[in-house]
């Protein structure tokens, strides 16, 4: 089992005020290839769970392992997505998507296979010299996410990572994403506050509670893909956890 | 007629605007002299423009330019070498900025000139206190612009370099340095733009040679026809400093702009 999160709290201590917590008690596993979503109401803590997963921030409580190994700060074995890609501008899209190889101090021509292996499966051969800057929206996604993939993580995470798309293409977009990850065959985290990029991209969807982020609803997304938004069955899972997270938002008013 | 004008480019309405006010500038200029018919006080501007034209030819004057340059690139050379690593340490760490903050924001507040005769007793006539004068005036620009480039750099950037198993030696060489220099060429421009203006100042009081003490020469001899054309050499080299600098500085961070080469 690749990820385990056991009971997970986390506490921003508030010297003046009482101390924030962010989230009471977080579990859930995630299968070897399995893409999961975590959605929930803004601010019940579903970034701040990715980023642990990250080994950005510490737990307060509560263990996050990976393979049964306990998460100790960041690593290449977590590929991470940036909701704003964080893609280095004064790096070209080859030597940003190689920065962990060369991190790894791979050699040159081991490098130079993979990058080309890596732009192949994205469509962008030929767009490695160019700068982040000259990139549309879609590619510098796409970037983003052959460098979180350039070192065989064992997890991708990503961070709403169309969060700031505009709705006429995050569709597209969807559809770019849902067949790389499925060429990589890598197992995903996703945090995402859009039900139906969930829905679409998804084999499980966990829902968190808007305040303390405990865990709502666990579902599974049972269509085969690549998936059809304008199916009977897609609507009723987009309506489905549309409801849940109504809910998850109105059980933090009560 | 109408075929031989279509031949040149229509010039944009910002260069016609720009000649159109230094004529009228000089019409104006042209004629106050002749009506004031002072020359010590407004030289002739016909005089004072055939000076302008013949000092770019004197080897005296170009000599004396030549130094003056000289010591703004050591002046900001040395301030490079200090202004450079201090602002990346405060850039750094929250410690050392609180450190050196306030004491860096109150000696910057004084003004530049008063600390020629503190210089000229610490280091005596001739290229010390000049070039004390060029480090100080460039040695803050280049501190804060350093610093705020360091501290403008998206933390993710730095996050994403851990989570791709770069060393702290790694992040400062792959990330923070190149993250913080557009920032610190800016710092630069600003230094030698200020340096070339305070270095001039310098020089009236503290050496006898350089492109300031050819005007205060020119003031003793009361050859003001010379010291206006010097003054307009002041401008137009400054002026011309700046856009090499300017031109330095987008081809070094060409990443930053659109229509960057592909590299």
């Amino acid at each position: 089992m690749p990820l385990k999160i056991n009971n997970v709290r986390k506490v921003f201590p508030n010297k003046k005020e009482v101390d924030h917590v962010v989230i009471k008690g977080f579990s859930a596993e995630i299968e070897e290839g399995e893409f999961v979503s975590l959605i929930g109401p803004s601010g019940c803590g579903k970034t701040t769970m990715l980023s642990m997963v990250g080994g950005f921030q510490q737990t307060t409580d509560g263990l996050i392992a990976l393979d049964d190994v306990e998460i100790d700060g960041p690593s290449v074995e977590r590929g991470y997505v940036f909701q704003n890609y964080a893609l280095f501008p004064w790096m070209n899209v080859g030597r940003n998507i190689t920065y962990s190889l060369r991190m790894q101090g791979m050699p040159k021509e081991q490098r130079d296979v993979r990058l080309k292996e890596l732009l192949e499966m994205a469509y962008l051969t030929g767009h490695e010299k160019k700068f982040p800057i000259q990139l549309s929206g879609g590619m510098q996604q796409r970037v983003a996410v052959l460098r979180a993939l350039a070192s065989h993580p064992r997890i991708l995470l990503l961070d709403e990572p169309l969060g700031a798309v505009d709705f006429q293409m995050r569709e597209i977009l969807q559809n770019e994403l849902a067949s790389l990850v499925q060429k990589a065959g890598t197992t995903v985290m996703m945090v995402t506050h859009d039900v139906s990029e969930a829905v679409f991209l998804s084999d499980r969807v966990l829902v968190m509670q808007s305040n303390g982020g405990e865990l709502l609803a666990d579902v599974k997304i049972d269509l085969p893909r690549p998936r059809d938004r304008s199916s009977d069955q897609f609507k009723t899972y987009n309506n489905d956890l549309t409801d849940l997270l109504r809910k998850a938002f109105n059980y933090s008013k009560e | 007629m109408e075929r031989i004008l279509r031949k040149f480019p229509k010039p944009s309405k910002g260069t016609l605007m720009f000649f159109g006010g230094l004529a009228v500038a000089f019409v104006v200029w042209h004629f106050a002299s002749l009506h004031i018919d002072q020359a010590i006080r407004l030289p002739n501007f016909v005089t004072t423009m055939q000076a302008f034209f013949t000092n770019w030819t004197n080897s005296w004057v170009m000599e004396n330019l030549g130094i003056t340059l000289w010591r703004v690139l050591r002046g900001v050379g040395y301030a490079s070498l200090i202004g450079l690593p201090l602002g990346m340490f405060m850039g750094y760490s929250k410690t050392i900025r609180q450190a050196i903050s306030p004491l860096m924001n109150s000696i910057r507040q004084i003004p530049i000139m008063a600390w020629v005769p503190m210089a000229i007793l610490w280091f005596g006539l001739g290229e010390g206190p000049t070039l004390f004068i060029i480090f100080m005036s460039a040695v803050f620009p280049l501190m804060i612009n350093t610093l705020s480039g360091v501290m403008n750099i998206d933390p993710n950037y730095i996050s994403a370099a851990k989570s791709m198993g770069a060393s702290t030696l790694k992040i400062f060489v792959t990330i923070i340095l190149p993250g913080a220099f557009p920032s610190f060429l800016t710092g630069l421009r600003m230094a030698v733009g200020l340096g070339w203006m305070s270095v001039i100042c310098a020089e009236f009081i503290a050496t006898s040679s350089g492109f300031g003490f050819l005007l205060i020469q020119a003031q003793i001899q009361f050859r003001t026809a010379d010291l206006w054309s010097l003054m307009i050499m002041a401008a137009v080299t400054g002026y011309f400093i700046d856009r090499i600098l300017l031109l330095v500085e987008r081809s070094l961070t060409s990443w930053r702009f659109k229509d960057a080469a592909e590299n």
